[in-house]
């Protein structure tokens, strides 16, 4: 079934209460988008023109509703100095904190996003982007969150340990992160692009409720404040548990959750939808790497059933980035399964039968 | 209260509470009391950690808690360890534990290395980002019981599954187990993949891992 309003047009309509043709669809493809145009995943690094393509291209096969500029988390952190190592053809991954001791904060400075690490090629591949399919899609790029950011200056498990040893270490290099994600964000506005923000280390999984009030929601906030004071929505994404942050995450000012499969989206929707839109929580592993055309449709039916009705609006979406192997047939089978069955007016009994049959 | 009985309490309580010099004056008290390094290590060190992990599993403790009072057991081992009386150790099943390749996220791994080495396990840790053929070499070189695999990253579960395919292989499927966990890792993919066992937290792999060696435990040979 075709579309009959463009993603922009869609998400114009959604933020002004007035109809929609059918609920918007994100598969965060990441570097899955290099198999679209048949290149190595190595080959995006420093190169904005060919993260560009593979993005934009991914976007015209699949057509779905938001365009992400993302390679991978360290961005920033490599930028400050974290060193990240490419594989051949899998996403990147860090290789060694910016620092060894604390002792050597003091060397540490935010990047510059026009000049550090490979910052310049995103900001690159963004403007293109905007360019070329801006008008009809939006077009945001991904800000690794001022927490995650500094467990990378660090390493994850001696951040940890300086929450209780040394937090006001743990506090200046996620105030260094923060100036980094400040800038980068306004580079990316600059470039007609919105942030987008994804701090995983503020996961419930990894920390607790307690202590991602205490290090990582004071800087969201900061963060969030600008992007808003420059007149964009903002998106923050937190994978894992999330259930007893959601409050936090929606104080911080986030206008839009999105959140993975280890929460439930029914409570998400009762919980905190009146605050926040929700996006999610197709699983990006079980369903949609290993799963079949017919679980695909069976998982974004549930989800569609769980939370159209979110009173600040729901967009189905992956729980995650997807695995660069998804099969491309997956993708597909989500959107046109968002077609179908997110398509206004929504056929609710359709959505039901599933209950009984599936 | 023993003396024997409130060094015991502080070994514990020195774990639970993320206190590494309450551990290790506890520890160094047992030694000097000649208190069975043993005992000390499983009825205080252990409790401890035990407790941190019930914490864990009930949201009270999060990854930080665990770490910290695996620093606090760790310290407590070093000393302690040393006294233990050879006869007292006996026979441990044998873990091949790592970071499946693609992914250098090692704080769940450890954390699983240490329970499983609390629970009585020999655990041989390949770290991280290591690849499926290394796992079968190192647990055919050791005559490993179990093969531990652990991922955070869905682009590296593959991995996981390659494991399981070169153990049918080499036609060791079932004389070596496989247990999988990690954040993306569910029970259904487990299956998919022919795992044997699957952990969904570091508390909970102890129990899974010497369920899948009683339960079936496969006859040795020789």
């Amino acid at each position: 079934m075709l579309d009959q309003m463009t993603a922009v047009e869609r998400f114009q309509a959604l933020a002004k209460g007035e109809p929609i043709d059918r609920l918007p669809c994100v598969p965060i493809v990441g570097n899955g988008a290099a198999r679209v145009i048949g290149v190595k995943i190595s080959s995006l690094r420093g190169n904005g023109n060919l993260i560009a393509k593979a993005q934009i291209e991914s976007y015209k096969f699949f057509k779905y509703d938001i365009i992400r500029i993302f390679t991978d988390l360290y961005q920033q952190a490599e930028a400050m100095g974290a060193v990240v190592y490419y594989p051949e053809d899998e996403t990147a991954y860090l290789l060694a904190p910016a620092i060894k001791d604390l002792s050597e904060i003091d060397r540490l400075e935010p990047a510059d996003p026009c000049r550090d690490g490979n910052l310049p090629a995103h900001l690159e591949a963004m403007k293109i982007a905007v360019a070329e399919v801006g008008n009809e899609v939006p077009v945001t790029g991904a800000v690794t969150g001022p927490f995650t950011t500094a467990s990378f200056l660090r390493g994850a498990d001696e951040l940890i340990r300086d929450m209780y040893r040394a937090p006001e270490a743990v506090h200046r290099l996620c105030e260094l992160s923060l100036e980094t994600a400040l800038r980068y964000a306004r580079a990316m506005l600059d470039a007609g692009c919105a942030p987008s923000l994804t701090d995983p280390m503020g996961s419930s999984t990894v920390i607790s409720p307690r202590q991602f009030q205490q290090f990582a929601a004071p800087y969201l906030k900061r963060l969030i404040d600008y992007i808003h004071s420059q007149g964009k929505a903002v998106t923050l994404h937190i994978c894992g548990k999330t259930n007893k942050i959601w409050e936090a995450m929606a104080d911080a000012g986030a206008d839009c959750l999105s959140l993975d499969n280890e929460i439930d989206l029914k409570e998400a929707k009762n919980k905190i939808g009146r605050r926040v839109r929700l996006m999610g929580n197709v699983r990006p592993s079980e369903v949609m790497l290993e799963g079949t055309v017919r679980d695909v449709e069976a998982a974004v039916k549930k989800c569609i059933r769980e939370a159209y009705d979110n009173p600040k609006g729901y967009v189905v979406a992956s729980g995650c980035s997807l695995p660069a192997e998804t099969p491309f047939v997956n993708i597909s089978a989500m959107m046109s399964a968002v077609r179908t069955y997110g398509r206004f007016p929504l056929m609710l009994e359709k959505l039901e039968e599933e209950v009984k049959n599936g | 209260m023993s003396k024997q009985e409130r060094i015991l309490g502080d070994l514990a309580k020195g774990v639970v509470e993320m206190d590494t010099d309450l551990t290790v004056k506890a520890s160094r008290e047992a030694v000097e009391e000649k208190i069975d390094a043993y005992t000390a290590i499983n009825e205080g060190l252990v409790k401890g950690m035990n407790e941190a992990g019930r914490l864990y599993e009930e949201e009270e403790y999060f990854v930080p808690e665990l770490l910290l009072a695996s620093d606090a057991l760790y310290a407590g081992l070093e000393i302690l360890t040393p006294h233990i009386k050879r006869t007292e150790k006996g026979e441990k099943s044998k873990i091949v534990l790592g970071v499946v390749q693609g992914d250098t996220h090692d704080i769940g791994k450890n954390l699983v290395k240490i329970m499983l080495e609390v629970g009585g396990f020999e655990v041989i840790d390949l770290g991280r980002d290591v690849p499926a053929e290394a796992f079968i070499d190192k647990a055919k070189e050791v005559n490993a019981d179990m093969i531990g695999l652990s991922t955070l990253m869905t682009t590296t579960m593959p991995v996981m599954k390659k494991v399981v395919e070169l153990l049918e292989r080499e036609n060791l499927k079932g004389k070596i187990r496989v247990l999988v966990g990690g954040g993306p890792v569910s029970p259904a993919f487990a299956k998919s993949i022919g795992a044997d066992g699957y952990a969904e937290n570091a508390n909970n792999a102890v129990r899974v891992a010497k369920g899948l060696l009683t339960i079936e435990q496969p006859k040795k040979v020789g």
